[in-house]
């Protein structure tokens, strides 16, 4: 029971000092020109991981209170984190102008029929147990993680059809929050089910899922970013008839 | 308690797929080199022909009703064919494109935007007539008419072309133009 204790201290310290590491690396890289929201909630995170702990070890703070932190934390949490999926988007679609309009138009419909989903399913399941706070949570990150989910799915299908390119950087962020709002959405779905006390199973699954999609922005922000290339034996000579016109019409010129 | 056990199989489905699409991704990009071999050769006079409404008002005309729509559902499918191909040429010639405007060079940076930006229109057009064809499949009386996708297609192959002049004698190339 004692080393089950551990596993959760470690699960919940280790990914928000590495959180902490990540963002000093990243102010020093000059990141938060780049990506000013996605550092925000680094920071957010490490901030919010900071005033938890010391409201769970201080005697003075209630376990309401320390709740209804835990609660604006999760809320602040999910509305930066819809700012790191529009600030993704604009860095895949800023290089393709003809996609611009199309894009844009697209991504707010598949937002707006996502809104509605989450709503129709709050609707549907409210949520159960006896945690009223708790369960309300659970029930709005359901709702977030359908939204984020259907969000990143659109992103990953959108530019896949089109063959966009994605700077390895933006496509690790997008990864990494993919899985998280993937698995949030499993887990926040069957904790809005089942009574408070019995999620910690679940919670640690989250703490996991957390850590590792971490490791993933750490891998991706930190190597260096990979070139395409043109070699000379890339473009095509089979079509020789268009070849002949093209040079007729040089040769005209 | 059916609601959240959907929700914790689309969760499920959902990683699996984000995990499937970035493979999709992270491939494409290590292929980079090896994309032009996957190309294959659209004859575009064939296509228009295809959906050239004159063809088919002169079918509908000389031919009876049930061998029209036989034979107008086959060119439908064979139009199917030619637009998937291009729009697969398209998806291609964008990540070429891509791969050229990060050149040093700045007339084939230049060419390789204008690629990029022509195969996604490409890929636009063949979107919508790739629901244009499939609607005339299903309906072969409906008239269609899948504009852009041909010229498209031919203002791509020249970028190509140009593209691949500039990539073997650049300043004679852009001296010409």
């Amino acid at each position: 029971m004692l080393s089950l204790d551990y596993l959760r201290t470690y699960l919940w310290t280790a990914p928000h000092l590495l959180q902490a590491i990540l963002l000093v690396l990243l102010i020093r890289r000059v990141f938060y020109k780049q990506f000013p929201i996605f550092l925000s909630y680094i920071g957010f995170e490490v901030l919010q991981f900071v005033v938890l702990f010391v409201m769970l070890r201080s005697r003075s703070v209630s376990g309401g209170e320390y709740y209804y932190a835990f609660a604006l934390g999760s809320v602040a949490s999910a509305s930066l984190r819809f700012g790191v999926i529009y600030e993704v988007f604009t860095h895949v679609f800023r290089n393709y102008p003809a996609l611009g309009g199309v894009g844009s138009a697209l991504f707010r419909w598949t937002a707006v029929l996502l809104l509605l989903l989450a709503l129709c399913l709050a609707w549907l399941a409210p949520g159960e147990g006896t945690g009223h706070l708790m369960v309300m949570i659970d029930v709005l990150n359901r709702s977030v993680s359908v939204l984020q989910c259907g969000l990143l799915l659109f992103l990953f299908l959108f530019s896949g059809y089109f063959a966009l390119s994605w700077r390895s950087y933006v496509f690790g962020i997008a990864l990494g929050l993919g899985i998280y709002a993937s698995l949030d959405l499993a887990i926040a779905s069957i904790r809005s089910q089942i009574e408070p006390r019995e999620t910690s199973l679940l919670n640690d699954m989250m703490m996991g899922t957390g850590f590792a999609c971490l490791l993933i922005w750490m891998f991706y922000l930190l190597a260096p970013e990979r070139e395409a290339q043109l070699a000379s034996k890339e473009l095509p000579t089979h079509d020789l008839e268009t070849w002949n016109q093209e040079l007729q019409r040089l040769i005209q010129k | 308690m059916t609601v959240t056990v959907i929700l914790v199989l689309v969760g499920l489905l959902a990683l699996a797929g984000l995990l499937v699409l970035a493979k999709g991704h992270v491939g494409s990009t290590a292929n980079v080199e090896n994309l032009t071999e996957q190309l294959r050769s659209v004859d575009v006079e064939a296509f228009r022909n295809l959906v050239d409404p004159g063809e088919e008002q002169f079918l509908r005309a000389n031919l009876p009703g049930s061998e029209f729509r036989k034979i107008q559902r086959e060119r439908m499918l064979a139009a199917i064919e030619y637009v998937s191909c291009a729009a697969r040429n398209g998806a291609i010639l964008t990540r070429v494109g891509d791969a050229a405007r990060h050149s040093p060079e700045p007339s084939m940076a230049a060419a390789g935007e204008k690629l990029v930006d022509t195969a996604i229109r490409l890929r636009l057009y063949a979107f919508h007539a790739m629901a244009t064809l499939y609607l005339g499949l299903v309906l072969p009386g409906v008239r269609i008419s899948p504009v852009g996708i041909a010229e498209s297609y031919e203002q791509m192959t020249r970028l190509v072309v140009l593209l691949g002049c500039f990539q073997h004698a650049p300043q004679g190339v852009a001296a010409a133009l």
